[in-house]
């Protein structure tokens, strides 16, 4: 990984993400509306709330695949507000999405190698070149991606079409996926949503492990608060546009704006 | 085999070399980076008018009764270099219109009305390229070092062979082969995710835009030379669909299969259909071509919708048990599949190879 270290906060784990005062609307209506949140280096930080609360839109506007009408995105001490979506996956901000996104025609390897950052293979003058330019650079991505596969028990999918796994298989390639693309900060949404429970459990082992073992700073949008009170150091709960608290997901439950928001919507 | 029947082989090798060319410019924008470029025509016609009026002379020649623009009579195979980089910079210009912010659909609506708009004026202005009676007496390249017509039709053929295999083996199979275009073909089955992975989506389909429409210049270019004319009427926007169809039918993505598909649809099927006898309106069998090709396309869509040979799945070694694993420690691996049998009980089997998964 070559991004810098993030900065130092003035106090806790420094803030890897920073989303201040985020401004979304469509059609007039205010989708996400004032939100502010932080993502600390090294953690793992829920985003929760009900139903249209904005958090998908919230995300969207994190990786750029929205343009926000105000507000600012600080990533790595970096204003990335006005960075297109490709620019911001080059500087270590990698989301998966709620639905599937697997590219359904290559498979679950070439999924894998093709998120390879900087590959030598994807310039344009392999025209020039030819393949003497990539061959190295492509063995050295092949092994990290059969790593990655030994590493999520898919190597046995690995020729297979990503397109012919099945729901939970695709979630754990668009997993492994991004890992290939050296995320200093993995943006997941909805992880767990249509899938089984016992593969549920699964996924969230390894998404643990990423954190634990590799040091993997994640914001995982997720409805299932069991799943996130094993897996987060912080939630933030948005409802109706904003955040309307932050902390252990323990305290903010106790809130009663947050009882409120989910009871009242 | 009598002269005319040698004339007709080698007119048709020709045709079968540019269709080869077409194809391939079409299936690197749609087939692999899945651009619907419904106005593949106009990149072709742009080669084939450059070629034809950096070819024939000033425009008072042949007693004036052409006008068109430029008019200088360069030698070869200048004019077709030049037909290539014209319709390349024609490409890179509509590509910047229309692969900025419009997706799938409307890129293919647009496209479209490109293609009937350029059509339409060409027609309408007659001192730009001489309107509906398009351009013709084009001298053939190097004619005159050729005794006879039928030596030079066979000099043409390897010609137009020798530019397929320079294509093929110096553009075509590199960024098909290459990671360029696995990161096509990633934007093509997915472009957010493809964008959200670091991968300049905009980028890559205006290169490969560019990349194509140079191949259906020099494609234009070689036939106009040796055909010596060119019209509008050659040239609307329906004959884009043939060249989607042939990839339809061939197998969009394999670069054999849509070769196949060239040598199937726009040669064969055309050839064959004439020589159905006239019946009915003396115009029926012409309409009945297109029902037919718009048919054939329909077909394939349903019922063998990735082709005769589709594209092929690129397979890698696995590695086994001994296989390096790069990226994040080994420990982590193990805690993690530890984590995921307790939780699941489902577990995961990596005995060598990696012999399947409970997932």
């Amino acid at each position: 990984m070559t991004a810098p270290a993030p900065p130092p906060g003035p106090a806790g784990p420094p803030a890897l993400l920073e989303v201040t005062g985020m401004v979304k609307s469509f059609g007039g209506a205010p989708v996400v509306n004032a939100a502010s949140c932080t993502v600390a280096n090294g953690s793992i930080t829920g985003l929760i709330g009900p139903n249209g609360a904005g958090k998908s839109t919230l995300v969207a506007l994190i990786g750029g695949a929205q343009r926000a009408d105000a507000g600012r995105v600080c990533f790595l001490g970096q204003d990335i507000t006005h960075q297109p979506v490709y620019r911001r996956a080059r500087a270590g901000l990698t989301r998966t999405f709620q639905l599937s996104s697997e590219f359904a025609r290559l498979t679950v390897m070439e999924n894998l190698m093709t998120a390879a950052q900087g590959h030598a293979g994807e310039r344009f003058r392999v025209l020039l070149l030819g393949k003497r330019s990539w061959r190295q650079e492509e063995a050295r991505v092949l092994d990290r991606a059969r790593g990655l596969l030994q590493r999520f028990g898919m190597t046995a999918k690995g020729n297979d079409y990503a397109g012919s796994l099945s729901g939970g298989q695709k979630r754990i390639v668009e997993i492994m996926r991004a890992l290939m693309s050296d995320p200093q900060l993995l943006v997941l949404d909805e992880p767990l949503a249509g899938i089984n429970p016992s593969l549920a459990r699964t996924i969230e082992s390894y998404l643990m492990d990423l954190n634990r073992e590799d040091g993997l700073s994640m914001l995982i949008v997720e409805h299932e608060l069991a799943a996130l009170e094993r897996l987060s150091d912080t939630v933030v709960v948005m409802a109706s546009g904003r955040v309307i608290a932050e902390g252990e997901l323990s305290d903010v439950l106790a809130r009663s704006e947050v009882v409120n928001a989910y009871i009242v919507g | 085999m009598s002269a005319a029947a040698v004339f007709y082989l080698t007119t048709l090798l020709v045709y079968v070399g540019v269709d080869i060319l077409a194809v391939w410019s079409l299936n690197l924008q749609w087939g692999i980076a899945g651009i619907p470029n419904l106005a593949w025509i106009l990149f072709q016609s742009a080669g084939a008018y450059t070629a034809a009026v950096l070819t024939l002379g000033p425009s008072s020649g042949n007693g004036g009764f052409q006008s068109y623009i430029i008019g200088a009579r360069l030698p070869f195979p200048l004019p077709v270099l030049a037909g290539g980089l014209v319709a390349g910079a024609l490409a890179a210009l509509v590509g910047l219109v229309v692969l900025r912010r419009l997706r799938g659909d409307y890129q293919a609506v647009v496209l479209l009305v490109i293609t009937v708009t350029a059509t339409l004026l060409v027609e309408n202005f007659p001192r730009f390229l001489n309107g509906p009676a398009g351009l013709a007496l084009i001298p053939q390249p190097l004619s005159s070092r050729f005794a006879s017509s039928i030596g030079y039709a066979w000099f043409y053929v390897a010609l137009t062979a020798a530019v397929c295999a320079v294509v093929y083996f110096l553009v075509v199979r590199r960024i098909t082969g290459s990671p360029l275009g696995r990161a096509l073909r990633a934007t093509r089955d997915c472009d957010f995710a493809a964008a959200a992975l670091g991968k300049n989506i905009v980028g890559l389909r205006l290169f490969v835009f560019v990349v194509g429409g140079v191949i259906a210049g020099i494609s234009g270019a070689l036939l106009v030379e040796f055909i010596t004319a060119w019209s509008p009427g050659g040239w609307m926007y329906v004959e884009s669909l043939v060249v989607f169809t042939a990839i339809i039918v061939g197998g969009t993505g394999n670069d054999f299969g849509v070769m196949a598909g060239a040598l199937l649809v726009p040669v064969l099927f055309n050839e064959i259909t004439r020589y159905i006898p006239t019946f009915g309106s003396p115009y029926l069998v012409d309409a009945l071509q297109w029902v037919v090709i718009g048919g054939l396309a329909l077909l394939f869509m349903w019922f063998r919708p990735r082709g005769l040979f589709p594209e092929r799945r690129r397979t890698m070694a696995l590695g086994g048990p001994g296989t390096t694993v790069a990226g994040p420690g080994q420990a982590g691996v193990e805690a993690g599949r530890a984590g995921a049998s307790q939780g699941s009980g489902a577990g995961t089997s990596t005995a060598a190879g990696g012999a399947g998964s409970g997932l």
